[in-house]
């Protein structure tokens, strides 16, 4: 420190205020925590949600339905109001739909030597919403073979299952693919027949899916172009399943999704609840505590009224004292700043050992939007420091004001 | 630096101070660099406020006061404080020093308040001739007006400056002192070829003064 700040620290002492001063410093840690650790589960959330640790892509496609009740049995079909309003959500980023069979179906071994035959009904959706890439999924008008999309639960169901009580062998997803069978399609011309594999196995839909092409030839070969239904299920991707406006969304127009995957959406909720209530609470201490420092500033500055007057009369620029009182008030708020993320960081290290025993991974160290709010509350109070020097050093009967007061009531 | 006053009249003491004749008020005159000019002022005439005045801590005056043809009426509180820092040293009637601040630290203060032109030593040497190096670690407010007038000197020579502007600064000391307080103020005075402007109720031969003027 040079020896002009020791000499004006001697004259504009702040012994007056102390207690208030230590308690704004405290106030304003207490709201610099608050704050801080609202931006830091905000983050963790986030990461919990988005990060690549935890990345669940099934949940990010949701199949949507209307909830069958008594009421409306026979006309859970979607109108293109509802699908375009779905489409419009904020939260909604594609839709697309899935279009069913319009005629009767069936599947039967192609040898006698594995004998089976079902009634089966397919879906479609478009390409993009599946999680299958396979080189044979694709159907063109006049091609024999096609490629079907079995639901995975439907394997497992008969591996673990069926396959016992039937004295079956259990089939892997790799001989399952090499198994041919026929396709029969019953139109009002009559029976045709497809050889046909399963391609691939989904765990996104739980439907028989065929290509998109397909199931539109195969619907107007069968039930004419005419009947263009509306769909009954649509298939929407979402970057958070876990959104409560999702939630409400679908319960407000009764529609049902998996309910699994939005489960999220509680625990979203009662971290939204925290983090607003520890936003809310922060703000509020901040606000208070900068407002018991301006006060504190300006009693500082009233006290030493008569010294502050003297120094201006010697020559003391209002720019030298603002500067040397900018300084006075200033550091301790560094060291709040860094005291605060030294204590989030203590935070955030034990909520990590805590999460990690139910294998909850969150990150060991604090977020960098962490050191940007900081920076941002250290910002806000440095501008009101500033402001507050400004304004009570202008208020000071400095000579100026004198020739202000002449200026006014005696000229 | 010339300082110029163009009829300047202090609007409290208007009415009264208009029917006497004088060098200063409601006259224009201008005082060259270096020059080293007396004001003898009778009691009530206006001295404090004259020099009050030029150093702009008030400004309830008709006329204008110019530093080198620009009216100090428009400086802001930054470009004033330049001017004190650099051009317009004081020597206040009232002294006006730090109660609690030591004799030293009051003198050291407008030593370092800009770049300081005068290193510690010399105030050791000034404090000497002029006969308080005893009284410079003890708080101002308890020195004596005679010591606390010599402080009050020392610490107007500590800056740069081109006027010294003086209100009655030997009021308190004796003769001998005094003699010896004005040779160490023309000798600052002739380092930096400034002028200075005194004050006083009677005639003195402290300076070799270029001018005298009544009040």
């Amino acid at each position: 420190m040079n020896g002009l700040s020791v000499l004006l620290k001697k004259l504009i002492r702040s012994g007056a205020g102390r207690k208030r001063f230590v308690a704004a410093v405290i106030g304003l840690s207490v709201a610099m925590v608050l704050i801080l650790a609202a931006v830091q589960i905000q983050s963790d959330y986030n990461e919990l949600l988005f990060g690549k640790n935890n990345k669940d892509s099934i949940a990010n496609f949701l199949v949507v339905n209307k909830v069958l009740t008594d009421k409306n049995i026979g006309a859970t079909s979607l109108s293109q109001e509802e699908i375009t309003d779905l489409k419009n959500q904020p939260f909604v980023e594609s839709v697309g739909l899935l279009t069913p069979s319009r005629f009767k179906a069936s599947i039967q071994s192609a040898s006698d030597r594995f004998p089976f035959y079902t009634d089966i009904a397919f879906e479609s959706v478009p390409d993009e919403f599946l999680d299958i890439t396979s080189k044979d999924w694709h159907w063109d008008e006049g091609q024999q073979f096609v490629p079907i999309i079995v639901p995975g639960m439907f394997l497992d169901f008969y591996n673990f299952q069926f396959s016992f009580s039937q004295n079956l062998p259990q089939l892997t997803r790799e001989v399952v693919k090499m198994i041919g069978f026929k396709v029969n399609m019953y139109t009002r011309d009559g029976v045709i027949s497809f050889p046909g594999r399963v391609v691939g196995f989904s765990d996104r839909v739980s439907s028989l899916l065929v290509p998109q092409q397909f199931m539109n030839w195969a619907n107007t070969k069968a039930a004419g172009t005419g009947q263009n239904i509306n769909p009954s299920r649509v298939i929407i991707q979402t970057k958070d399943p876990g959104n409560p406006a999702l939630t409400e969304y679908l319960k407000s127009k009764n529609l049902a999704a998996d309910a699994d995957k939005t489960r999220f959406s509680r625990y979203r909720r009662v971290v939204d609840v925290i983090v607003n209530i520890s936003w809310g609470t922060g703000a509020s201490m901040l606000f208070f505590a900068l407002l018991i420092f301006t006060m504190f500033i300006q009693l500082t500055v009233t006290s030493c009224k008569e010294e502050i007057r003297l120094l201006l009369q010697l020559g003391a620029s209002p720019k030298q004292l603002r500067k040397f009182l900018f300084w006075q008030f200033l550091p301790v708020n560094y060291l709040v700043c860094l005291l605060t993320l030294g204590i989030i960081q203590v935070l955030q290290v034990v909520l990590h050992e805590m999460l990690a025993k139910q294998n909850i991974s969150i990150p060991f160290t604090i977020s960098t939007n962490v050191f940007f709010a900081a920076l941002a509350v250290l910002l806000l109070i440095s501008g009101t420091i500033f402001l507050s020097i400004k304004r009570y050093t202008q208020h000071n009967p400095a000579d100026t004001n004198i020739r202000k007061f002449y200026n006014k009531y005696l000229l | 630096m010339v300082i110029e006053c163009d009829h300047i009249v202090p609007v409290p003491l208007k009415d009264r101070l208009l029917n006497r004749s004088s060098n200063i008020w409601n006259v224009r005159f201008s005082c060259a660099q270096g020059e080293l000019i007396k004001i003898k002022a009778p009691s009530g005439t206006g001295k404090t406020t004259f020099i009050h005045f030029l150093y702009s801590i008030r400004n309830d005056y008709e006329g204008v006061i110019r530093f080198d043809d620009t009216d100090i009426a428009g400086y802001n509180g930054n470009r004033l404080a330049q001017i004190r820092q650099y051009k317009l040293s004081i020597i206040f009637q009232d002294l006006r020093l730090f109660p609690n601040l030591t004799a030293r630290e009051n003198i050291e203060l407008k030593r370092i308040l800009q770049p300081a032109v005068k290193n510690k030593e010399s105030v050791e040497e000034m404090a000497e001739l002029l006969g308080i190096q005893h009284i410079l670690d003890q708080k101002a407010g308890i020195c004596s007006y005679g010591e606390q007038q010599r402080v009050a000197i020392i610490r107007a020579l500590m800056q740069p400056f081109t006027w010294l502007i003086m209100d009655e600064p030997f009021s308190h000391l004796d003769s001998e002192n005094t003699k010896k307080a004005a040779g160490l103020i023309l000798r600052e005075c002739k380092e930096r070829n400034a002028g200075l402007i005194m004050t006083d109720l009677e005639n003195d031969n402290w300076f070799p003064y270029n001018r005298q003027l009544l009040l």
